[in-house]
């Protein structure tokens, strides 16, 4: 009898040893900030990542996919730094979403390169930083010059040549400002004065009234989302600069939806270039839009941390379906990302073959009121934009 | 001329604000001794008073306004019986660690209720949009402040050194053990001047939201702003506070506006330079 169960202990085992090899799993850590004044990309990180899992089912390639998350805490380059170190190691993730914030991926990309990890970029958009860094990062947020360079060129064909350029005094600031006089001065614009302003700053009036003093056809924004966004659209309007008809324009984050109703009426025809908007006109977005809703509710607003999060979902799936079969071989899965080119419910994307940056549409939006919501709506393109 | 005349037209209306959230902290610290850094979350309270009263409940704006001087005032005494009471005697450092406590307690309890986000502010109309005064074209939103801002300056200076309670919460401050040998309730006079402080905390944080945004980490965004205002004024003084912010005000717009490359540091090199020539303020005193 004893002999008996042996053996059927020894049966189980080795029936239960190739089970175990077949399915392989694929840990993904997502380093996101889930707390403070950022708190949420995190959040909208995480709703983006559960309404695809819920959709397209949790495994692929025949891998089981699973998540866990990590708080950046913000721009915060030591703590991301350990983070990632953590996930590689204790936490033996293969794929990372994140980190967040220019300064974090900095911090961490010695340590995917070491490790082998792919990781896709959600949300830090400094120019320069993705291929240029390490071979193993790919980014589905966008590069400061898709948001920077074509409102130049609208201006200017818009015959609005006289411009006046307001940056936060940050380095995706000073970088906008480079890439916003760059394409001004191509397309042949005036700047009539440019100014930067400081980060935590409550008040905007005398910016203003610099504005003011040098009557430019058009005003560029370029802001951290939050606190400054909100202030200066409010402030613009406050001081009559709107009245006065001089037209404001803006990199989306000044619109972005999760603030656009903190911000009301002031943003009304509010002329932004932004990558993504809720009303974006095709079916794939309209979906998603619906099914996001119905998962997390109106509000927060859906914005454009959760659709570059669903973007690295939709990445991070075609590559694992690519190698399906096999072990995973992060190798092989950065150079399926490279050049890979989807339909995302922003538009079309592709991923730089050389790079790892994205390339995609750049839209012109314009602020109005649909069904009484504030909406960003989109009337022109700029296809396929450049990471540089 | 005009350019000058609305950067200082501006400069005062912010000052005038910054006057109004710190004048309560002025009021607790300097009367009391007591550094209750949780009276920016009194304002944020405030602000969230006045957002809920006005969305969920359509009251209007300018009822808002003693609304969230009221129901923050009551929030305060509450506290002030049930927790800061028993601290009044307490060494500084306590009492820092107690408050800004209570201020990320604040932060989270708020984030619960209300979301992470920034919270719509509209104002009715006639405070929106700008009105010729003068000849100069002026924020409507901003005469407003002004207007309210010096009424209230001026309630408290006369309430304090006019009126009877006045006269019993300085002779409480000067000298508690003495007063409450002469038959003053110190304990009901420093709860009732909790409150008042509480509630103008309230009153700053709904007339500041439309100007300054309002969100979660409002008490921590506003802390430093409110802290340098009730230090360079002077701790206890109502004239002193209120000369404070209107300076800091003014010199912080013109300051970014005639130097934008430096504008933002121009609040901090005032700072420095008022505390190394009068370490305990513009009018303070202590014994």
């Amino acid at each position: 009898m004893r002999g008996f169960i042996r053996s059927l202990a020894i049966a189980a085992l080795v029936a239960a040893v190739p089970a175990s090899a077949q399915q392989e799993t694929i840990r993904i850590g997502v380093l996101q900030s889930f707390s403070g004044m950022t708190s949420l990309n995190g959040q909208q990180s995480e709703a983006a990542i559960k309404l695809f899992m819920k959709k397209y089912g949790d495994t692929v390639g025949g891998k089981k996919i699973e998540y866990f998350t990590r708080d950046t805490t913000g721009p915060n380059p030591e703590v991301a730094k350990r983070l990632v170190q953590e996930a590689v190691t204790r936490e033996r993730a293969q794929i990372l979403i994140g980190p967040d914030f220019t300064p974090n991926m900095l911090a961490a990309a010695p340590i995917v390169t070491e490790a082998k990890v792919p990781a896709i970029i959600n949300g830090a958009a400094t120019s320069g930083t993705i291929g240029e860094r390490t071979p193993y990062y790919a980014r589905t947020f966008f590069a400061i010059p898709q948001l920077c360079r074509p409102l130049a060129t609208y201006a200017v064909k818009n015959n609005w040549k006289r411009v006046f350029v307001v940056v936060a005094d940050f380095a995706p600031g000073h970088d906008c400002e480079k890439q916003y006089l760059g394409a001004l001065a191509e397309a042949g614009g005036t700047l009539v004065g440019n100014v930067r302003i400081p980060l935590k700053n409550p008040e905007f009036s005398s910016y203003m009234q610099r504005i003011r003093d040098a009557k430019p056809d058009a005003v560029y924004f370029f802001m951290p989302i939050g606190e400054m966004s909100i202030g200066v659209v409010r402030a613009f309007n406050e001081s009559g600069l709107k009245a006065a008809g001089i037209k404001l324009t803006g990199a989306g984050d000044i619109t972005d939806e999760t603030y656009l109703d903190a911000i009301g009426d002031a943003a009304l025809g509010a002329i932004t270039a932004g990558i993504y908007s809720t009303t974006h006109d095709s079916k794939i977005n309209k979906e998603f839009v619906s099914e996001y809703v119905a998962m997390n509710g109106k509000s927060p607003r859906i914005g454009w941390v959760a659709i570059s999060t669903w973007d690295a979902m939709r990445l991070i799936y075609d590559g694992l379906a690519a190698q399906a079969g096999g072990k995973f071989d992060p190798d092989k899965f950065m150079a399926f990302v490279k050049g890979h080119s989807f339909e995302s419910p922003r538009g079309p994307v592709t991923i730089d073959k050389g790079n790892g940056d994205i390339v995609q549409n750049v839209y012109i939006r314009r602020v109005e009121k649909i069904n009484g919501v504030l909406q960003n709506v989109e009337f022109e393109t700029f296809k396929a934009q450049p990471f540089k | 001329m005009s350019s000058v005349a609305s950067i200082l037209f501006n400069g005062i209306s912010y000052g005038v604000l910054l006057f109004i959230m710190s004048v309560g902290l002025s009021v607790t610290m300097g009367m009391m001794n007591f550094v209750n850094l949780a009276q920016v979350s009194f304002s944020m309270l405030g602000g969230y008073v006045m957002v809920v009263a006005m969305q969920k409940f359509g009251v209007p704006f300018l009822w808002t306004l003693p609304l969230a001087f009221i129901l923050v005032g009551v929030v305060s005494i509450v506290l002030e019986r049930l927790l800061f009471r028993f601290f009044y005697g307490t060494d500084d450092l306590t009492q820092v660690l107690l408050t800004i406590g209570l201020v990320f307690m604040s932060i989270a309890i708020v984030t619960y209720f209300w979301g992470g986000t920034y919270q719509r502010v509209n104002m009715p109309e006639w405070l929106t949009g700008q009105q010729e005064l003068g000849g100069f074209i002026l924020e409507r939103y901003r005469i407003f402040l002004v207007v309210v801002g010096g009424l209230l300056a001026f309630l408290l200076v006369f309430g304090l050194e006019r009126t009877n309670f006045g006269a019993m919460v300085r002779a409480c401050v000067d000298n508690r053990r003495a007063a409450n040998a002469c038959g003053l309730n110190t304990d009901l006079i420093f709860a009732v001047t909790f409150a008042v402080g509480g509630g103008l905390a309230g009153l700053g944080g709904a007339m500041s939201a439309n100007l300054l945004g309002l969100d979660p980490n409002f008490p921590l965004r506003y802390l430093v702003y409110v802290l340098i205002v009730v230090s360079i004024g002077g701790m206890g003084t109502i004239g002193g506070s209120l000369i404070a912010a209107l300076a800091l005000g003014i010199a912080d717009v013109a300051g970014k506006y005639y130097f934008p490359s430096i504008g933002g540091f121009f609040i901090y090199i005032v700072t420095v330079v008022v505390m190394l020539c009068r370490p305990l303020g513009l009018l303070g005193r202590r014994a």
